[in-house]
């Protein structure tokens, strides 16, 4: 049987946030606006107010109460319950309202392997989710297709982010709920610029990293 | 409006799933509803359809290990127990004794996990969120036993063509020791917060009732069936590995309720904790793995192996052509024939009691659509 | 189990299904039975009255042959039988003819209902009488794809994938192929 293109259909489009004005527009024209007159150029300089205190109280908001989306497909489902039982405790990170309803939740974890039949579905939910949204591929089937990535593959979505765009990957087959806790903290770096927002979650000898550009 | 406008105006389809709280994976079950009755369940299956019995005829034997631990994931080693056992059977291999035990020590322990899950899982359909919290610490304890001697925490390949990859020593038999005996106090307390709950009991009772010539139609078997008064378990009418060594009783109910199926699990529970301790104790010293040799090649003809999975009863049938690739691979899982009694048992019953039984049937979606 | 054998086996010899007591320990069940597609209700019929349950339906490939001129369609379906009082398993196989069709059994065994239709997303082998052969595994796009079917260089004869058989029917054909060598 002949190869298929298992690519359902074009990605979603992120808004993707840059915090460094002048060279996004320096960008700009280089890239795409070249022939163009320069007064033209101004009028696209992002968003109207930009007031950066509020921003960065927000990020740290979202940051701190990320509410997950209950979407466990198969054996990394598991991995995700445990995190959220009282072993390996995710309510210390502010995650652990797990909403069943897309409509009011900010993170999705795809843990499972996507399928042709599910893909739809996926993006559906995707798309139901409000903005900001972020998403995390648990396990190998959602960041490559994991085990099932094989030359007779008829089924298999290889890797979720040929749907949707992902934030952060976490690799493991399942990964061990420190692994997706790993993927928490994670994107609360990326989304805040800082390993740790809030001081009271860091343990005492791991370290205040800064990202470069991104700071808080 | 008149009687029948009103009527008509309460029918509608409501979609359980494929994501939804309630349901173990991924499983579309289309409701046909008149007000909050449910008319007519009907499950859509295949959104976790991962092509396994496909890949177990494009690779040799071995290869097909690591998916054997990935169709149920819940209770993964009588996945790996029985195609280790089939290809054992159909290329005559020995396997020696303390491997044998070793494989029920952990099989067992497994199924405790699962049915501890379960009863988590279970309960919190019903509204429940204590319970889960219970099971899932206990369950923490078997993953660290296990894992010390398996190396992972959830889809286990640990055992091997002609034996088990790793000898067990003193702190393994120490820790499930120790184990026994802790879960056997917290007994108590499950018995206490779920069981004597007046709740639980109004929630479950004479509620998905599973008749024996339902059975028989469905082919259902596990708990499920021994619900019903049937007492047929794979460990004892079919005995494979050393189970006959072994003293256990087989839990029946009486009535095919959800409270049964309850009442089962439970009960099995704590003849799996019997069947470990008495392998504890007659374990004998010895190698874990025979030489076998590299490539094996699957004598012409086919052959047919049952084991007794957490679930109900798992088979493998495998046909083979004289090389090292079978040439047909079928699987039988339990679940699917447990699920597909479902739009018998939920027609005209409450949407609330069709969340019942569908966890007290104890479905594991992946291993449905395989 | 003797009881039961030689009970079900008047049954079937009634029937003019030939049924061949297998070793247990070599092959995991009790007996085999050879179907055609005018048997496989009776059987079913008589296996449910004698209280046994369905454990599967599946197919499985082999290479179409030309047997006494009448062409086989290479496919065939596999039924498991057993019982929960007491150990008896039996399978049965019916060869596919080349229309593909093959009587449902699901007015008898409801679970047949979903192994059939997985047989026939896996397949392509339609069940007569069956309430709703829709896709039960494959999406919709893929309904018509087939997937365990083998690739013609992959196909091998029913007799190089079964037991150097005492069964007559195979000893009629191993001897006609040797004749044909």
């Amino acid at each position: 049987m002949g190869q298929r293109s298992l690519y359902m259909g074009e990605e979603a489009n992120h808004p993707v946030n840059k915090p460094d004005l002048e060279s996004y527009t320096a960008r700009i024209k280089a890239e795409c606006y070249a022939g163009v007159s320069n007064d033209r150029m101004n009028l696209d300089a992002g968003p109207l107010l930009r007031l950066d205190l509020t921003d960065k109280l927000l990020k740290l908001c979202q940051a701190n109460s990320l509410w997950p989306m209950t979407f466990g497909i198969a054996c990394c489902a598991i991995e995700m319950m445990g995190t959220g039982m009282a072993r390996f405790d995710i309510s210390r990170y502010g995650a652990e309202v797990f909403r069943p309803s897309p409509r009011q939740s900010d993170l999705m974890i795809v843990a499972g392997t996507v399928n042709r039949k599910l893909g739809p579905v996926l993006l559906t939910l995707y798309e139901q989710m409000p903005s900001p949204k972020w998403v995390i591929a648990l396990g190998n089937c959602a960041i490559s297709g994991g085990p099932f990535n094989v030359k007779e593959n008829y089924n298999i979505i290889e890797g979720v982010d040929k749907l949707i765009p992902v934030d952060v990957y976490v690799p493991g087959c399942p990964p061990r709920p420190e692994g997706l806790l790993e993927g928490i903290l994670k994107l609360q770096e990326k989304i805040t610029g800082v390993r740790h927002p809030m001081p009271q979650n860091r343990h005492p000898d791991s370290p205040q990293r800064k990202v470069k550009g991104l700071e808080l | 409006m008149s009687e029948s406008q009103f009527q008509e105006h309460n029918r509608f389809f409501l979609n359980m799933g494929p994501q939804h709280p309630s349901t173990h994976g991924v499983l579309l079950v289309i409701l046909e509803m008149d007000g909050e009755y449910v008319l007519d369940p009907q499950p859509v299956l295949g959104f976790i359809h991962r092509m396994h019995e496909k890949m177990g005829e494009s690779r040799p034997c071995q290869g097909f290990m690591p998916n054997t631990a990935r169709m149920d994931y819940v209770c993964a080693l009588p996945y790996n127990h029985g195609y280790v056992s089939l290809i054992e059977k159909k290329a005559g291999i020995e396997v020696p004794k303390r491997a044998e035990y070793i494989r029920v020590i952990t099989s067992e322990l497994n199924r405790v996990a699962s049915h501890l899950l379960w009863l988590g899982a279970y309960l919190l359909d019903l509204g429940a969120f204590t319970p889960i919290l219970y099971g899932f610490d206990d369950r923490e304890h078997i993953l660290d036993i296990l894992e010390d001697v398996t190396g992972s925490r959830l889809t286990y390949c640990y055992y091997r063509f002609g034996g088990v990859a790793q000898d067990i020593d003193d702190k393994f038999a120490d820790a499930t020791r120790a184990f026994i005996k802790r879960l056997r106090e917290r007994f108590d307390i499950y018995e206490k917060l779920v069981t004597k709950n007046i709740i639980f009991i109004k929630r479950t009772e004479n509620i998905g009732i599973i008749s024996r010539d339902t059975a028989i139609r469905y082919g259902i078997t596990g708990p499920n069936l021994r619900g019903t008064g049937i007492a047929y378990d794979i460990r004892k009418n079919e005995p494979y590995s050393v189970y006959p060594e072994f003293d256990f009783d087989v839990p029946v109910g009486e009535r095919g309720d959800c409270l049964d199926r309850y009442m089962v699990r439970v009960r099995e529970m704590e003849q799996s904790l019997r069947i470990i301790e008495q392998a504890l104790d007659m374990l004998p010293h010895g190698p874990v793995r025979s030489k076998v040799p590299k490539n094996i090649k699957l004598t012409p003809g086919d052959c047919n192996f049952a084991v007794e999975a957490a679930r109900g009863e798992l088979s493998y049938y495998l046909v083979g052509d004289g090389t090292s690739v079978p040439y047909r691979l079928k699987i039988r899982v339990p679940s699917y024939s447990n699920l597909s009694c479902l739009p018998e048992l939920g027609e005209g019953i409450l949407l609330p009691d069709l969340v019942s039984i569908m966890g007290s049937l104890d479905l594991v979606i992946p291993e449905i659509d395989r | 189990m003797i009881e039961t054998y030689e009970i079900f086996k008047n049954n079937m010899m009634k029937l003019e299904v030939p049924v061949t007591e297998t070793d247990f320990d070599q092959r995991g069940y009790h007996m085999e039975v050879i179907l055609t597609v005018n048997t496989i209700r009776e059987f079913a019929q008589t296996a449910y009255e004698h209280g046994f349950y369905l454990v599967f339906a599946t197919g499985l490939h082999v290479l179409p042959e030309n047997r006494e001129g009448v062409k086989t369609s290479g496919l065939e379906v596999v039924y498991q039988f057993a019982r929960y009082d007491r150990l008896c398993r039996i399978k049965a196989r019916v060869s596919v003819p080349e229309d593909l069709t093959v009587p449902s059994i699901c007015h008898i065994y409801q679970g047949a209902n979903w192994h059939e239709r997985e047989t026939r997303d896996f397949y392509g082998i339609r069940f007569a009488d069956h309430p709703n052969l829709e896709p039960l595994l494959l999406c919709e796009e893929d309904k018509d794809y087939h997937p365990l079917l083998k690739e013609e260089k992959k196909l091998k004869k029913f007799e190089a994938v079964s037991w150097p058989a005492q069964h007559p029917d195979i000893a009629d054909i191993q001897s006609e192929t040797l004749s044909d060598v």
